[in-house]
């Protein structure tokens, strides 16, 4: 378990005082993938270096397992930064060194025996799918291989942390997916918590149990991905929310709608869960006297449970309208009329 | 011609003789200074600012001071070194006064190169300071740090000509007081024909050599 209590980093430029990191609580449970989001500059990469004292937070606790980390010796610190694995967005690996040597390095460090390690890097090796390239050289492997070789050097120690600093931000949609993949498949078979950062939204939506949205040093939302996804509240958080889930109606759609000023109501509806497999709109129309018609629609995957998001036009004689609307409620369908649209 | 062959080989000795030694004690004193000069900078492994501004002020107070002049002023030393102010092995100690805190310069330099997130990627796995000297920052900046002792090599090269004013001798010597000044042209030739070879030959060897320990 990781807890951020009232962390803060103050740096000095100049004159001038730069305040990075503005008090953020946090708790990451064992066991999780946490990912935090936030533009350039929102104060990720201070506050991931916190957990591994790559920074020292000016104020406030980091506590891992318990354990207030600011209070450690150095030599300590060095001890606790073995449990704890991290990797980068540009790799950062060793381009003197073998493949091979790269992985070994945190085993070297830390004076394991040869045999251990040839067991301990072959295996990790094999784990990233990269056995057959143990004798190359980093420059001679591409963007997702390195990612790959950081990945297994992380884990050379078997930590119980994985701190991941935008890795995935250098690499193409798809090398960024295996990437995920791999982080997904470490955090499920050695139990390891998962502490990344990003900017890019589909990162978390893929692989994160929770999410922080961090803007000027400050968290303004958390939670549940499923959560901040399906009912995102700060502006900044609903604009990463649409930069994968494009829940607006189409320009085009809202020209045609504002020129056939038609009056007819149109409402959001967002189901979850179970509430998708249902045929509700058959059932609707068929129960009552209404028509709907879809204008915009998406269904998507959060966290392994379908979401969808509906744009729907009704059409009718208004208490007809009212009556379908309560009978879509009571279906665990969330609705919301949305008149912006037309207004 | 003003001298004979035996001579010239001996001058070649001499030169091979005093820039050898000399890059060999530069190298023990700017190498350490070269990675003191790094990792005691701002925000550096090992950051110190009174270390790094007194290394500073003293590197840059020798590497001004003009090799010939270097040379005369530091007699007394030399003399209390060697037990001479003249002959070969008394210019030894002048070349190395000038080379040493040219050879930490360069050594700066070259490890100023190795990417700063290889010195964070080596934090985060909890290396000491002195692992991530030896065995991150070093290996890492190697091919590099080869081309600057080769730089260093052939400035020593050239430096070592001057030595003749303490009667060092070397090829230098020989090219001055016999091509020089007795206007021996074919002596001139001869030396600093011997010399351009050696410095090819140096800068091939610091070539080849680089790029072999680009992958270790």
């Amino acid at each position: 378990m990781i807890q951020f209590e009232g962390v803060a980093k103050t740096y000095q430029s100049g004159k001038q005082e730069i305040h990075a990191l503005n008090g953020i609580d946090l708790t990451v449970e064992t066991g999780e993938i946490y990912g935090v989001i936030g533009f350039s500059g929102a104060g990720k990469s201070s506050l991931i270096r916190t957990v591994n004292l790559l920074e020292r937070p000016s104020a406030g606790r980091v506590l891992i397992q318990g354990q207030d980390i600011s209070t450690l010796s150095s030599k300590e610190i060095r001890t606790i930064r073995k449990d704890i694995g991290m990797i980068f967005q540009h790799f950062n690996l060793l381009n003197s060194k073998t493949v091979y040597h790269n992985v070994a390095m945190p085993l070297l460090l830390a004076k394991t025996p040869k045999s251990d390690i040839d067991k301990q890097v072959k295996n990790l090796l094999d784990f990233v799918g990269l056995a057959d390239q143990a004798q190359k050289y980093p420059d001679q492997l591409s963007g997702g291989q390195k990612q790959r070789i950081g990945i297994a050097r992380a884990l050379a120690t078997n930590p119980s942390v994985l701190l991941c600093d935008e890795a995935t931000s250098a690499l193409d949609p798809q090398t960024t997916k295996s990437i995920l993949d791999l982080l997904r498949k470490i955090n499920k078979e050695y139990n390891i918590t998962i502490l990344l950062i990003t900017h890019e939204m589909g990162v978390i939506r893929e692989i994160c149990d929770k999410v922080a949205v961090l803007e000027a040093g400050k968290v303004i939302e958390q939670g549940s991905v499923f959560d901040i996804f399906s009912n995102p509240q700060q502006p900044t958080t609903k604009r990463f929310v649409r930069s994968v889930m494009n829940d607006e109606l189409p320009e085009s759609l809202l020209a045609q709608i504002q020129a056939a000023k038609s009056d007819n109501a149109i409402y959001r509806l967002q189901f979850t869960g179970t509430s998708v497999g249902k045929p509700f709109m058959s059932r609707v129309s068929r129960d009552f006297n209404v028509d709907l018609n879809v204008l915009f629609g998406n269904i998507t995957e959060l966290q392994g449970v379908p979401y969808g998001n509906l744009i729907v036009e009704f059409s009718g004689v208004p208490s007809e309208i009212e009556l379908a609307l309560s009978s879509i409620r009571d279906s665990d369908i969330h609705i919301e009329e949305v008149n912006n649209y037309v207004s | 011609m003003s001298v004979n062959y035996e001579q010239i080989l001996e001058a070649l000795w001499e030169t091979v003789y005093m820039t050898g030694a000399a890059f060999g004690f530069s190298l023990l004193i700017g190498f350490p200074l070269g990675i003191l000069l790094v990792v005691t900078r701002k925000g550096h492994l090992l950051e110190s600012e009174p270390i790094s501004k007194v290394l500073n002020v003293v590197i840059n107070i020798f590497r001004s001071v003009p090799f010939i002049i270097l040379m005369v002023a530091i007699i007394p030393l030399t003399r209390l070194i060697v037990g001479t102010s003249i002959g070969t092995a008394a210019a030894i100690v002048p070349l190395v006064f000038y080379a040493g805190p040219y050879i930490a310069r360069l050594i700066e330099n070259s490890l100023l190169e190795v990417d700063k997130g290889v010195i964070e990627a080596a934090q985060a796995m909890g290396a000491s300071p002195m692992q991530i000297i030896f065995r991150f920052l070093i290996p890492e900046a190697l091919s590099s740090l080869v081309l600057a002792l080769t730089i260093a090599m052939v400035g020593l090269i050239g430096a070592s000509a001057m030595a003749g004013a303490i009667g060092g001798g070397g090829l230098g010597d020989l090219a001055i007081t016999y091509g020089y000044q007795r206007f021996d042209t074919l002596v001139m030739f001869i030396t600093v024909a011997i010399l351009v070879v050696l410095v090819q030959g140096v800068q091939s060897l610091g070539n080849v050599l680089s790029r072999t320990v680009r992958r270790s």
